[in-house]
């Protein structure tokens, strides 16, 4: 279970990205959150593995404050949390395999890691992620020289590698399309009701939020403006979209579905 | 373009009429045009032709520097170049009447006229730009016979890249040169060596007419040789009496015999002119000497091809220091360099200017500049040429460097922190890939400029085959000089090929 409580974010620019927001994630839930571009999606997700500092309020996973957690315990803290992100964050010139093998640095020893020496336990564990996400025939290729949707799945296999037991997904799906999008999604939500990894997902598309969130929050200028369950996003309103969406909300319902059509 | 385009299919709305500005530009290039509004237009051209007639009126003073007037000097330019100074007038002449014939145009067509006045403005640059030049394509062509015995040297040395050890067959008969002074014993017959007798034995030199600096022939020897190898090209040698040995020449020719089946030979040779010094006191003994040589034994690589392929590795390898020494040195510095690690204050990023700015100073000073510098500094050779080529490649590679430090992607960075990795391990896995390939694929494309310029370094004295090259160009050797551009070539070549291979592996 993961509380957080009165989380604040304020930038060194004085951008304020969080308001005092908290909530609960109960263990196995597929948590979406939602809202505009800048309205915190991103700095809320990071502030749960401290990539980066909040400025104030608590972080409770099983018992222990992150947000307090010095950084030696940081670094224990932050292999339960694996990060897939919207723009993949691989090491394009290293190869599958290194990218993989480095979801795996929080648990070997830093003068072995340097010399990429892993334990063999570590090595059959990459094969099988890799197995897993069907990248076999990849393993050995640049990062660089796949396409959009491999390297989200190589992106998984280096968050597997960590043995998580939360995904943190910065919005996976936002450089994918519509397609790709469910074939990650998929492999989210395996793990989330296969694996009982609790989920933490932004994400943008009505239908994909739907379709996939157990739980849902909105977001609106650093402020939790919707809080809801699947049974309440599957009623939820335009109005109620609307306001966490504000003005632009048409314009985005629009956008989505022109964007779909185009992608089609 | 599009807009300035439209622009000028708009009507130009002027009070004045198409032959007002036309008399305008016709009194003064350009202003025709500024009045009806094209003013860009006309200062333009007024600059093109102001210029042009500029430097019409430098070349005739030029030329006629010591004539007195402007007219005198025109008459002296037109007498010496008719050719250039009359065209380029009836060219400048054309450009002033076009600039008019645009401004009338502009007002009457309310456009901006045609592009015919700026060719015909670039025609003038043109004839003006020939002479400045001093081009002169008439005598190169004939005198591109001459040309040809180096270039072909140079184009095929090979014939000065081997050479054979020399066996000599040598006669000698001494000859007294003064009035006093024991006259040498004639030789006499040898039984089986080569031998060579004299008569007389004594005689004078050629000397120079005090007056007229004609040539006084002196006293006419008979040479009999013998027992030399028969039917081969003999020589003929002075030596005087300090030692200086030199082949007899006679109306320009080198003087020589062609022995007969017995290895015999007669001639005639006339005492050469030497001048022989006030100082000298006493008789004077001179040596004439009959001399055949002969190629034995197996071809060897010459002096030449040895000292080349010396130099080329020295070359190679100071290419390879200078190189070694600028990765070492610029890879603080492009830290330094780089505006994503230096945007974090105000004082970072003054480092950061100031790096800049000097590393683009230092880059835009060519490497023989630097040597220059460099041979004055630590002397001439090798070590001259590694700290010119090492100035100039810190500041090159701290460019490249620093932009593939500020190229690097954070995203990845991020991602490896949050696997749990440590400060190390996020350098070794995040940061250190990014780099590593664009750091590789710059430093040997630099290794790769480095030697082509190591080999043109030691021009200016900086070591290296340059350094051979020139003297052997200096010294009018060509085939040797061959040698050395065939080498530079391949080398250059062979080294183009292959970083271009391992950089296209690398990104």
């Amino acid at each position: 279970m993961i509380e957080i409580k009165n989380l604040s974010k304020t930038y060194a620019d004085g951008t304020q990205a969080l308001k005092d927001v908290s909530f609960t994630v109960e263990d196995g839930q597929f948590l979406v959150v939602i809202g505009l571009s800048g309205s915190g999606k991103s700095t809320l997700l990071r502030c749960i593995n401290r990539l980066v500092e909040p400025t104030e309020g608590q972080i409770i996973w099983n018992g222990t404050d992150i947000a307090a957690a010095e950084i030696a315990d940081l670094r224990k803290i932050r292999r339960s949390f694996g990060m897939i992100f919207q723009h993949f964050n691989l090491v394009k010139r290293s190869t599958v395999l290194t990218n993989v093998m480095a979801g795996r640095l929080g648990y070997v020893s830093t003068a072995k890691s340097i010399f990429h020496r892993f334990p063999k336990g570590d090595r059959d564990m990459a094969a099988a992620a890799i197995e897993r996400l069907g990248l076999t025939d990849q393993t050995n290729k640049l990062a660089r020289e796949l396409s959009g949707g491999q390297q989200q799945r190589v992106g998984i296999a280096r968050a597997l590698m960590q043995e998580p037991q939360v995904i943190l997904a910065d919005e996976p799906v936002a450089s994918l399309d519509p397609v790709l999008a469910h074939t990650i999604l998929g492999y989210l939500e395996q793990l989330n009701q296969e694996d009982g990894m609790t989920v933490i997902c932004s994400l943008h598309y009505l239908d994909l939020i739907q379709r996939y969130a157990s739980h849902v929050i909105g977001l609106r200028d650093g402020r939790i403006v919707w809080q809801g369950d699947s049974a309440a996003i599957q009623t939820m309103t335009d109005k109620e979209f609307k306001d966490i969406y504000g003005e632009e909300a048409e314009r985005v319902s629009a956008g989505r579905s022109a964007t779909e059509a185009d992608r089609g | 373009m599009a807009e300035r385009t439209l622009q000028s299919r708009i009507e130009v709305k002027t009070k004045f009429s198409p032959p007002v500005a036309g008399v305008a530009s016709f009194v003064l290039p350009g202003l025709g045009q500024m009045i009806v509004g094209q003013v860009y237009r006309g200062i333009l051209l007024l600059l093109a032709f102001g210029s042009g007639l500029g430097i019409y009126v430098w070349r005739i003073a030029e030329i006629g520097r010591r004539e007195v007037g402007f007219g005198a000097k025109f008459g002296k330019a037109i007498d010496l170049e008719p050719m250039f100074f009359i065209l380029s007038l009836v060219v400048l002449v054309i450009v002033w009447l076009l600039i008019a014939y645009d401004a009338y145009r502009c007002v009457q067509q309310g456009k901006r006229g045609g592009s015919g006045v700026f060719l015909s403005i670039l025609a003038m640059f043109f004839v003006l730009g020939w002479q400045i030049s001093q081009i002169d394509v008439v005598r190169m062509v004939r005198e591109a016979p001459d040309a040809l015995p180096p270039l072909s040297k140079v184009l095929w040395p090979w014939k000065a890249a081997i050479e054979y050890d020399i066996e000599k067959e040598l006669g000698d008969a001494r000859i007294l040169a003064t009035e006093e002074g024991d006259i040498p014993v004639p030789n006499v017959p040898l039984a089986d060596e080569p031998y060579l007798i004299a008569t007389p034995t004594q005689g004078e030199l050629s000397t120079q007419d005090p007056d007229t600096g004609e040539l006084i022939p002196g006293t006419i020897l008979t040479l009999v040789g013998g027992n030399f190898r028969p039917n081969i090209e003999t020589a003929i040698w002075w030596k005087d009496p300090n030692g200086n040995e030199f082949q007899i020449r006679q109306e320009g020719q080198y003087v020589s015999a062609v022995t007969d089946d017995q290895g015999a030979f007669r001639i005639e040779v006339i005492m050469p002119y030497r001048l022989t010094p006030p100082s000298a006191v006493g008789p004077l003994y001179h040596d004439v000497f009959a001399l055949q040589t002969r190629e034995i034994g197996r071809p060897k690589a010459s002096e030449a091809l040895r000292l080349t392929v010396e130099r080329m590795i020295e070359t190679i390898f100071m290419g390879m220091m200078a190189t070694f020494f600028g990765i070492i040195l610029s890879i603080p510095v492009s830290f330094l360099a780089a505006r994503n690690i230096m945007g974090g204050s105000r004082i970072t990023m003054g480092i950061y200017f100031l790096t800049r700015t000097i590393m683009n100073i230092i880059r835009s000073i060519e490497p023989l500049i630097w040597a220059l510098i460099a041979v004055v500094w630590v002397g001439l050779g090798p070590f001259a040429g590694i700290v010119a080529l090492t100035i100039h490649s810190i500041a090159a590679l701290t460019k490249l460097y620093s932009e593939a430090i500020e190229g690097i992607d954070p995203g990845p960075i991020e991602a490896v922190r949050a696997t749990g990795a440590n400060t190390l391990q996020t350098i070794m896995y995040g940061v250190i890939p990014q780099m590593i390939s664009p750091f590789i694929s710059f430093s040997i494309y630099r290794w790769d400029i480095n030697v082509r310029m190591s080999t043109i370094i030691g021009l200016v004295g900086g070591g290296g085959i340059g350094f051979l090259l020139v003297q052997y160009i200096r010294l009018l050797d060509y085939r040797s000089a061959g040698i050395a551009v065939w080498f530079i070539a391949v080398t250059v070549a062979i080294l183009d090929y292959v970083s271009a291979e391992i950089r296209a592996r690398l990104i």
